[in-house]
């Protein structure tokens, strides 16, 4: 019984872990990029985990009668907003490898060797 | 670092990180019995308080409302960002590809679904007081139906239509609409983005108040931010970068 | 009779999207007018709240949304003295930043005023906030306002690295916050501050304990905190100075700050008197942080690269403040703060006169260059001063005040720290005095990340610095000096700090209760003599540093540094690889060791 409670929270776990994986053993800036990107799903799942009701319905009284139970609808609000967050750091983080690879000529994080100290 | 001793020290704190994370979800209530009030509150009064009959826009842009204030500036810095990284200061014109040689079928289909898109964009848009919708998804459905006549056409069409400093100030535009009308809440005396105007009836499109009015200005600027990006993208890699210097 | 709390994040972010609709219009100088006209504005309208918050805490609910019962509907600010303190800061800096860029040759096609103003609105309602979730979102509105920012020299390659470092290690940082606060909304149900304090009372199980850890974690790596430091070089070697004197005069301390709100309002209960093992990782990692930060910023060979470092170094010491958590010690480090901020900007500002004049950051290439900057050379000599803690920057009285905090435990521990990150931050800006200004010595070793940013920010060179160059460094300073004379300095900060880590007092001012003022705690003797005495044994042991590495090759053999030390010095800075993945393992490794260190509460 535990164990299927802990279903969606190990699969975020795993998600993120799957993220940090890519990003730590990237080879590509934009694999790193969208692995950053792989990470942030782990966080709706875990939102929308939290709000989540067995035999609820949406929360959207255009066609039944408000007063039936719902799903959380806070989480969701709160997890559209992560997903223009995302969407917004992602652009910016493809706009910087764009140039990177303009100026470098290269975009395997090994070559670039700019920043060693 | 090398390569395997990253590996080996990731190896080594993400078994601890998974241990600790799924202790933590253990104590959350069980999956499917959310319990907290906050979601159960706003549910039953939303429909009355604010006349809307979509929760979570109600959320979104009235009692949570500042948030989404913060992330719609997230989404302007952001597209502010990759037009400041991808500006050119010595712009080159004439550059562009002619034409990607798509079939007439591809470019007819475009031109039809444009318009599908734009409308249908315009509905999500106005109608996310009532059903799941509202300024962000609709602005992003408008944004893609521009980007089709990139891909039907070429970047020359694209641009013609997107012309370059309108559509920055229609961006700069929703987002400063957004904050007017928090600022016009100060003005009637009550605080920063109260919904003060008439909420009309719940499943009416006029209705909600403030909620349609922000509405639309989210859904301006996610249209025209995201139409600037593509934009700032395509000039950049297609005419004016992908050289090495 | 305050302004509305709402006006410091409202204004700056109209006017930000008023100037980016007009960009293509306007003059040049009406945009810079107009971007320094609302910064003054946000600097006014945060004094006063600071003035207005002082008795009692101003509370602020967004949308007319009052709580019901315990429910807080809305989202809502609470301005207390050290909120708006900070905020007043941000005000500050952002005036003098944009001031220094006044007819900026490069300013991004007039993308930089905008970002700038969206960037002080962040700061300002980060502050501000008594919800969980807002405190996110204007986290990341800061972040992403910076990582544009720091990207803004696009000529180079080494900017859009280094702001890729920053980016990724920062969003990764945002997403272990998020986690946490999705737990404790799962736990709670709530996202004000004050409710999900009410809410956990002293609950103690590993959901609370893990959701602050992972909190934590997230602004930790935004307060550069070993070894979730690696992005802050990086982004401070490639950003433009004004945007370098925000990221170390308070970008990372709004990291810090966000600590002490959530940890007290929060988790306040929870962790009631900070428990031994946290209270230890904190003052571990705090002082691990402090002396790291200054050995690398000693070993550092680009200018902004050792005052980066050495930013480093005094966030591990305001983590170690932290750590000690009593009244005293928040106090000092509300002042710390403040003294680190201005000598910090004045002397990012002095190194943005530097490029200007002489073109390069490089310290053996400005080896002998500045003999004829005489006030420049004095602006950095003071600067140098200041960050070894002499008297009279209050950067002297701050440190006094936490050594003897928390009766006295941790005296021994924090003077010695104290005294290696002055001796060694101070050392390693005194010898870059030294070499540069004084031209004593040699060239001295150079290194790869030295030669970073050789692009000026101003195309023309000219013979005479611009007033709007002078200005802003010779303020910070002098604010620095005058700060430590400010009548009540010490009872101030000690009222602004015991509201600010009173649980009771900032759940009782959200849910509208009348707020009892609260025992101020009493002050050990002022110990002027012994304040002096630290400072000048700081400084003593920075000249002596300095000297040390100008004059090395001169020395007799026996007196020069082992061999081996130039080899181990090599190998510390490789650590700093300028790779992301790098980064993230490193912060992977933080939160393992940081959650050890919690997970002993358990």
């Amino acid at each position: 019984m535990i164990a299927f409670n802990l279903i969606p929270y190990a699969v975020a776990a795993w998600i993120f872990l799957c993220g940090l994986y890519g990003i730590i053993t990237s080879k590509h800036l934009v694999h790193t990029v969208i692995s950053l990107a792989i990470m942030q799903t782990s966080t709706y799942i875990l939102l929308l985990a939290i709000g989540y009701r067995w035999n609820a319905v949406a929360p959207v009284f255009a066609d039944i009668s408000p007063g039936a139970v719902t799903v959380d609808p806070v989480v969701q609000a709160l997890m559209l907003t992560d997903v223009v967050v995302e969407a917004t750091v992602v652009a910016l983080l493809l706009a910087m490898v764009v140039k990177v690879h303009e100026k470098a000529g290269t975009l395997s994080p090994d070559d670039l060797k700019v920043m060693r100290g | 670092m090398s390569a395997k001793c990253r590996l080996i020290v990731f190896c080594l704190s993400a078994i601890p990180f998974a241990i600790v994370y799924l202790a933590a979800a253990k104590n959350l209530p069980p999956w499917g019995h959310y319990r907290g009030p906050y979601g159960d509150v706003i549910s039953s009064l939303s429909v009355y308080e604010r006349h809307t009959t979509d929760v979570v826009n109600a959320i979104d842009y009235d009692y949570r409302g500042f948030d989404t204030l913060g992330e719609e500036y997230i989404l302007f810095a952001s597209v502010l960002g990759v037009m400041l990284l991808l500006r050119d200061p010595n712009p080159k014109s004439g550059t562009a590809d002619e034409g990607q040689g798509l079939s007439k079928t591809v470019k007819f289909g475009s031109a039809a679904c444009f318009g599908l898109l734009l409308i249908f964009g315009f509905y999500i848009c106005t109608h996310g007081q009532l059903t799941p919708g509202g300024g962000f998804q609709g602005g992003v459905i408008i944004a893609t139906a521009f980007m089709l006549i990139y891909i039907a056409e070429n970047l020359k069409s694209f641009k013609a239509i997107t012309s370059h400093p309108l559509m920055e100030a229609l961006e700069a535009l929703g987002a400063g609409l957004y904050a007017v009308t928090g600022v016009s809440a100060l003005l009637v005396g009550a605080p920063f983005l109260t919904n003060w105007l008439p909420l009309g009836t719940a499943g009416d499109v006029f209705s909600s108040g403030t909620i349609a009015v922000i509405s639309a200005s989210v859904g301006l600027e996610v249209a025209a931010g995201f139409i600037l990006l593509s934009y700032t993208y395509l000039e950049d890699i297609i005419s004016g970068g992908g050289k090495v210097s | 009779m305050a302004p509305s709390p709402a006006l410091p994040i409202a204004a700056p972010l109209l006017c930000a999207a008023v100037l980016a609709a007009l960009r293509k219009w306007l003059p040049r100088r009406a945009i810079d007018l107009l971007a320094i006209l609302t910064a003054l504005l946000n600097l006014v309208a945060c004094a006063w709240l600071l003035r207005s918050s002082w008795r009692h805490s101003i509370v602020y609910w967004f949308g007319n949304w009052f709580p019901r019962g315990h429910m807080a509907l809305g989202i809502g600010f609470l301005v207390d003295p050290a909120g708006a303190m900070l905020a007043t800061l941000a005000a500050f800096l952002t005036l003098l930043a944009l001031t220094y860029s006044w007819g900026r040759s490069d300013s991004g096609q007039n993308l930089f005023q905008p970002l700038m103003l969206v960037f002080l609105s962040a700061m300002s309602g980060f502050c501000m906030t008594a919800d969980l979730f807002n405190l996110f979102v204007f986290f990341e509105l800061m972040s992403t306002a910076a990582f544009a920012l720091c990207g803004l020299k696009t000529q180079e390659p080494a900017p859009l690295q280094g702001s890729f470092n920053f980016a990724i290690t920062n969003t990764v940082g945002a997403f272990f916050t998020l986690t946490g606060i999705a737990f404790l909304y799962g736990a709670t149900g709530a996202l004000n501050m004050a409710q999900i304090g009410l809410l956990l009372g002293s609950r103690h199980d590993s959901l609370v304990v893990v959701a602050a850890l992972f909190i934590f974690s997230g602004f930790l790596i935004k307060a550069a905190i070993v070894p979730f430091h690696f992005w802050l070089p990086d982004a401070h070697s490639v950003a433009p100075t004004p945007v370098c004197v925000l990221f170390s005069g308070i970008m990372v301390e709004l990291g810090l700050f966000a600590v002490v709100r959530v940890g007290t309002a929060i988790f306040g209960s929870t962790f009631a008197g900070l428990p031994d093992p946290m209270r230890l990782g904190f003052l571990v990692l705090g002082g691990l942080t402090a002396i790291w930060g200054g050995v690398m910023s000693f070993a550092e060979h680009h200018l902004k690269r050792v005052l980066a470092f050495s930013t480093i170094s005094h966030s591990g010491m305001m983590l170690f403040a932290i750590g000690i958590g009593s009244p005293i010690a928040i106090a000092g480090w509300l002042i710390y703060v403040c003294a680190h901020s201005m000598i910090k900007s004045g002397l990012f500002f002095t190194a943005g006169i530097l490029l200007h004049r002489l073109r390069t950051m490089s310290e053996p290439l400005l080896f002998a260059q500045g003999k004829e900057l005489r006030f420049t050379a004095a602006l950095w000599f003071l600067g140098g001063c200041g960050l070894a803690g002499l008297p009279p920057f209050a950067s002297a009285v701050a440190e006094h005040m936490i050594s003897h905090a928390g009766s006295g435990r941790f005296l021994a521990a924090a003077t010695v720290l104290f005294l290696i990150s002055g001796a060694l931050t101070g050392g390693a800006v005194l010898r870059v005095f030294m070499r540069v200004f004084c031209g004593w010595g040699d060239k001295g070793p150079g290194d790869r990340a030295s030669q970073i940013d050789e692009l000026p920010e101003e195309n023309e060179e000219t013979q005479v610095i611009p007033v709007h160059f002078f200005a802003p460094a010779a303020l910070c300073l002098a604010v620095g000096i005058a700060l430590s004379f400010l009548p009540l300095l010490a009872d101030l900060s000690l009222s602004a700090s015991s509201r600010f880590l009173s649980q009771g007092g900032f759940i009782d001012a959200i849910y509208a209760r009348t707020q009892s003022p609260g025992a101020s705690p009493v002050l050990p003797g002022t110990g002027i003599g012994s304040m002096i005495g630290h400072g000048l044994a700081a400084i003593g042991l920075a000249l002596i540093l300095a000297v040390w590495a100008v004059f090395h090759r001169r020395l007799p053999r026996k007196m020069r540094w082992p061999s081996h030390l130039e080899g181990s010095m090599r190998w510390a800075r490789q650590i700093q690889s300028g790779q992301p993945a790098d980064y993230v393992v490193w912060t992977m490794a933080g939160v393992a060791v940081l959650g050890s260190f919690f997970l002993v509460l358990r």
